[in-house]
């Protein structure tokens, strides 16, 4: 077996591995079986598969953002994607509209504000060809979107403001039963979408140009790409809150390891070790959290943010 | 071979005429003009990024509009090379050779056995070896024009256009590009287009010459490198 199968076998084992162990830290003492049961569908399966999801969709959503803007430090968090959607949640959540706490009126916002706010970069991008500018306008429109959400903060009432805080915290354990298969739906259509497109997301990987000359009908791609990076990073964002660096880090990681940039490779491992990921984060703030509360967005910033700037310091 | 027929060219007025123009197959051609003449106009609408104002063009068998609204169709008739590649990050040169197949792959993008066996072929063809499994960040800029030459040989259609290929390159390196290229159409058949600066390059190799000046195309008949500066400069 060379040393990519092996790679691959390793991270299907490691990803079972820790998902097993993630189940069974959410062991909670004596309780009979009719409880056991509840438990087990209503809170040990959908923490795992959120964790499962989001690592994998937004590792995902950063491959294929790093892919369209051509710039191997694009990702949903820092070019503002989740912002987007963090700033209409804020807007539902904090202006009172009742509907907002059903499923599809928190999933809709998100997502509408996620494809907005990467309607918005990406033409940026068209115009500021620079990395480091484009992130400094990612920047800029995410702490312009956190001030307004401080602003309507405000105005809420300290009831809303608890709820909109904690979701900003980004939370495994929000997802209930019931959502968890319009979240599941969404993640795998957009996963079925990259993976028909490999050939396409390989050329494209050479500028539109000579996409375009290799067959690839660029437009409809590109307006693709947008749809399904919006969809991954909004319904996560929606249902797990803001989770920072890991559609970033992850892709990175992928490209380093496996040196490539054939995007089944790409998109196998970036939903293998981005499931891990993610799974391994909750489980050490399952483990911590007799002693201090971790949320995930805090944890994957820790391992993550040190990451990047090692990746920035390498590069230049 | 590429057929052009009363055609004008041009952003969105016309800036040039060609009345009438076969280019045959088996032959490279040399696409000579001062800058601002309308070579790149040209050779991008030739290549479907710009669109034809007027007039027909055949690409092989295909009228060029019926091609241009046939994305995959069209990749299977016309290759084109720009004159710089920069490399991608962790894209190796076979890999990157790989992609000239694309057109011709499934979804997954798969090369199949017969794809990596013509790759194969023409790497060691090219005389590539040595680099097949670098970076195409690692090369230098002469063997990235040669690999670039190299994605657009197995990409394996009728007509192959390349703007400037070789402007960035040492004397050395043009020389070698230009080699290729009429090595490869001997025994291949096909239609090569390429634009160039190097009028000592052209006609040395003896290549047929096609002038721009004064928003006309023609095929050049001279033989001297002086007529040729003339006709070019001539308002």
């Amino acid at each position: 077996m060379n040393y990519k199968n092996r790679l691959f076998v390793g991270l299907i084992s490691v990803v079972i591995l820790s998902s097993l162990f993630h189940l069974q830290l959410t062991e909670m003492g004596t309780i009979n079986r009719a409880q056991a049961a509840v438990f087990w569908w209503e809170f040990r399966i959908p923490r795992l598969v959120s964790a499962l999801i989001a690592g994998a969709g937004l590792s995902v959503s950063g491959l294929l953002m790093q892919n369209l803007f051509r710039n191997p430090m694009a990702g949903p968090y820092v070019l503002g994607i989740n912002s987007g959607a963090s700033l209409s949640t804020a807007l539902l959540v904090l202006g009172g509209f009742s509907w907002m706490h059903s499923t599809i009126g928190l999933v809709g916002s998100a997502l509408i504000g996620a494809l907005m706010a990467s309607m918005l970069m990406f033409a940026v991008s068209l115009r500021v060809k620079q990395t480091s500018s484009l992130l400094i306008v990612g920047l800029m429109f995410a702490s312009f979107c956190g001030s307004i959400e401080s602003v309507l903060q405000s105005w809420a009432s300290p009831e809303q403001v608890k709820q909109f805080f904690l979701w900003n915290m980004g939370s495994l354990q929000q997802l209930n039963a019931q959502q968890l298969p319009w979240f599941a739906s969404l993640f795998f259509v957009a996963i079925a979408w990259s993976f028909g497109r490999v050939n396409a997301l390989n050329a494209f990987v050479l500028g539109q140009e000579q996409a375009f000359q290799l067959g690839v009908r660029v437009k409809a791609l590109r307006i693709s790409m947008l749809a399904i990076t919006a969809v991954l990073a909004g319904s996560i964002t929606a249902f797990c809150g803001p989770i920072a660096f890991v559609g970033l880090a992850i892709p990175n990681v992928g490209r380093q390891l496996l040196r490539t940039q054939d995007h089944l490779q790409l998109l196998l491992f970036c939903l293998l070790f981005g499931a891990f990921f993610l799974v391994s984060c909750d489980v050490l703030s399952l483990l911590l959290e007799p002693y201090f509360s971790l949320p995930i967005n805090v944890l994957t910033s820790l391992i993550g943010a040190p990451y990047i700037a090692y990746l920035v310091l390498r590069r230049a | 071979m590429i057929r052009i027929q009363n055609a004008h060219f041009g952003y969105d007025k016309p800036l040039i005429h060609v009345s009438n123009l076969i280019l045959e197959a088996g032959k490279v051609y040399a696409l000579v003009g001062l800058n601002g003449s309308g070579k790149s106009t040209l050779l991008k609408t030739l290549s479907g990024q710009l669109a034809l104002l007027e007039g027909e063009v055949w690409l092989a068998e295909h009228s060029l509009r019926l091609l241009n609204a046939q994305a995959d169709l069209r990749a299977k008739q016309l290759a084109f090379v720009s004159s710089r590649f920069e490399g991608v990050d962790q894209l190796s040169v076979f890999d990157y050779i790989g992609l000239g197949r694309s057109p011709y792959l499934g979804a997954f993008g798969r090369l199949h056995a017969s794809d990596k066996h013509k790759i194969e072929a023409l790497i060691e063809h090219l005389k590539l070896s040595h680099l097949k499994l670098k970076r195409t960040k690692e090369i230098s800029d002469g063997e990235r024009q040669l690999v670039s030459l190299a994605r657009a040989f197995v990409q394996d259609t009728p007509v192959l256009i390349l703007d400037e290929p070789a402007s960035f390159l040492d004397f050395l390196n043009r020389e070698k590009v230009l080699d290729a290229l009429l090595d490869w159409v001997k025994d291949q058949q096909k239609c090569v287009l390429f634009s160039s600066h190097d009028l000592d390059l052209c006609l040395e190799k003896q290549v047929p010459i096609l002038t721009i000046a004064n928003g006309q195309m023609n095929r050049w008949q001279g033989d001297s490198k002086k007529e040729l500066i003339e006709l070019l400069t001539a308002q």
